[in-house]
């Protein structure tokens, strides 16, 4: 404790930043570039972290269901892959995730994850039923790792635009990892899904400013450097968390 | 795909139509199938997508319940495995080229495991020399690269780690590894500090030395590095095998460790473990693996990446 600077007024804790698609495309260019962390490696913290935030907003003994089903929805870039990720750890920590991943991206390095996730016996969706009920009777939750702050929201090609048609009218929670899909990242769709939980990652985007619903930072890598040079003003994570509740 | 459902046991002879409302092991193994096929054919043969959209959860939970049962068999019934130098090493090499692991994921968990480790043998408050030193001393091969990881989680946990890193391979992760610790501003020693040197200055040290794989004689300057860990007081945490040790037979003289985090599954040298506190850590075991190997891994708790041994 330093008591040296008594006539100081306490340290007024600044507001945390919500970064626009800008920022968030140059913070991730300098981890890659810079600071020589790898995609796939970023990839994995990010998903981990995903997955223990799930776990906190939805522990396995508040599942309605018998069974602790979720559905994972996964994109073609690099948010399809951190929902794998995700899954896998979600297998581990005991729940039941199934995958719904309708491209598969053709850069092998998102390809490894895919056969990772098989290889732990999770079952892959070959098709997204349009009958909601579906949905709301099978999972206990959907997790929407469709469209991630890289996507253009302008241009939400099929099939995604019809999974999120699907999805907006899902009963079940749905928990969007970084950016809810279809969502611009510098502001809220006011048509657009609507999740009751959002695990930002890193740092939150713009369109999260007002979000009402339960709101996570998860990923706990980024350098002190990045942190000042952005003015990020990162809460404290509580020891050792990777996941703190906004 | 289909190689998946098959090894389920699932049959997959035949197809037919099922009034709605009518379940049946027979029905709910074929409308899962059939969730891959289309699901055209099953609105076709009269059957309600409700019943299907429940057929899916019992069937993805049949995959998994058979999966629980036989583990929780497993740990009621045996202990942990320990692991031989070979088994460890066809494990690793099934991990990457079966699993399709990366070296990066897999060494950044085990990474993450170690700090954890560290920080719950050894909490901030606990320290006794401010700032909260600790010196992380990373061999030349993947043991090395787990101490980088480490090093950085303990950086972000609040400690002060510093690195001595002797010898470095010549490979991009590794570089990599090394540039996300210069970038956290975690210093590098250019030489190992002298026994007395490292007692007054260090917490603890991680000792990320020599892994599984290591075999004969330790070259230069490790020799000088193990003599000087011989002599300090400070607690050793050493990562995976204690280094220095045979991997299955132990070491009566060599350092003697107060933690050892063993990785994926301890191996045999474990069994000469004399020191306070013994983790597991690196939890990305599939369990088909897991049941290969018969590891019988110990439940880890939540979403925690480390368990206590001992």
């Amino acid at each position: 404790m330093n008591h040296s600077s008594n006539e100081k007024e306490p340290e007024t804790i600044e507001p945390l930043r919500y970064l626009s698609k800008t920022e968030v495309a140059t913070v991730e260019t300098e981890l890659l570039r810079d600071y020589r962390f790898g995609q796939q490696q970023l990839i994995e913290m990010w998903g981990h972290a995903c997955a223990i935030a799930i776990t906190k907003a939805f522990p396995l003994s508040s599942l309605s269901k018998k069974q602790p089903t979720l559905l994972v929805v996964c994109g073609p870039e690099q948010n399809g892959s951190i929902g794998l990720v995700c899954a896998r750890h979600l297998r581990m920590f005991e729940y039941e995730p199934t995958i719904f991943y309708p491209k598969r991206s053709p850069q092998s390095l998102y390809q490894d994850f895919t056969v990772q996730c098989e290889k732990m016996d999770i079952p892959f969706l070959s098709y997204l039923p349009t009958e909601v009920q579906l949905l709301n009777d099978a999972y206990n939750l959907v997790i929407d790792a469709i469209l991630g702050p890289e996507t253009d929201h302008k241009e939400v090609k099929e099939p995604y635009a019809g999974m999120l048609v699907t999805l907006k009218q899902v009963k079940i929670p749905i928990v969007s990892v970084d950016v809810p899909s279809g969502w611009d990242v510098d502001e809220p769709a006011k048509d657009g899904i609507n999740p009751e939980v959002l695990i930002s990652l890193t740092a939150p985007k713009k369109c999260a400013a007002g979000f009402s619903g339960k709101h996570f930072l998860a990923g706990r890598f980024l350098p002190y450097d990045i942190q000042k040079k952005y003015e990020l003003n990162l809460p404290e994570f509580p020891g050792t968390e990777c996941v703190i509740e906004l | 795909m289909s190689r998946h459902y098959n090894s389920l046991g699932f049959s997959m002879a035949g197809f037919h139509g099922c009034p709605p409302g009518s379940g049946g092991v027979l029905s709910i193994s074929c409308c899962y199938r059939a969730i891959d096929l289309n699901i055209d054919k099953l609105a076709n043969r009269c059957f309600s997508q409700v019943n299907v959209g429940r057929a899916c959860a019992r069937v993805a939970s049949n995959i998994y319940s058979k999966d629980l049962a036989h583990r929780q068999a497993c740990t009621m019934a045996n202990t942990i495995k320990y692991l031989g130098q070979e088994e460890a090493q066809h494990i690793d090499e099934e991990l990457f080229n079966e699993y399709s692991f990366s070296v990066d994921q897999l060494m950044e968990l085990a990474g993450l495991s170690c700090a954890t480790a560290v920080s719950k043998g050894y909490p901030l408050q606990s320290l006794l020399k401010s700032p909260p030193r600790v010196l992380v001393i990373c061999g030349p091969g993947n043991n090395g690269g787990d101490g980088l990881v480490c090093a950085r989680h303990l950086k972000l946990f609040g400690y002060e780690p510093s690195v001595l890193y002797p010898k470095r391979p010549n490979k991009q992760l590794f570089q990599n590894l090394t540039t996300q610790c210069e970038k956290m501003d975690i210093s590098f020693l250019t030489e190992m500090p002298e026994a007395d040197v490292v007692d007054e200055v260090y917490n603890l040290v991680v000792d990320a030395i020599f892994g599984f794989s290591f075999k004969g004689a330790v070259r230069e300057p490790f020799g000088d590095i193990l003599s000087q860990l011989k002599k300090i007081t400070v607690p050793i945490a050493s990562v995976d095998i204690p280094s220095g040790w045979d991997v299955e037979k132990g070491c009566p003289d060599g350092i003697q460790p107060d933690m050892l985090i063993s990785l994926t599954a301890p191996k045999k040298a474990a069994n000469h473990f004399k020191g306070r506190y013994h983790f597991l850590g690196g939890r990305f075991v599939p369990s088909a693996l897991e049941k290969k190997y018969q590891l019988n891994l110990p439940q880890y708790p939540g979403t925690d990446c480390v368990y206590q041994l001992n």
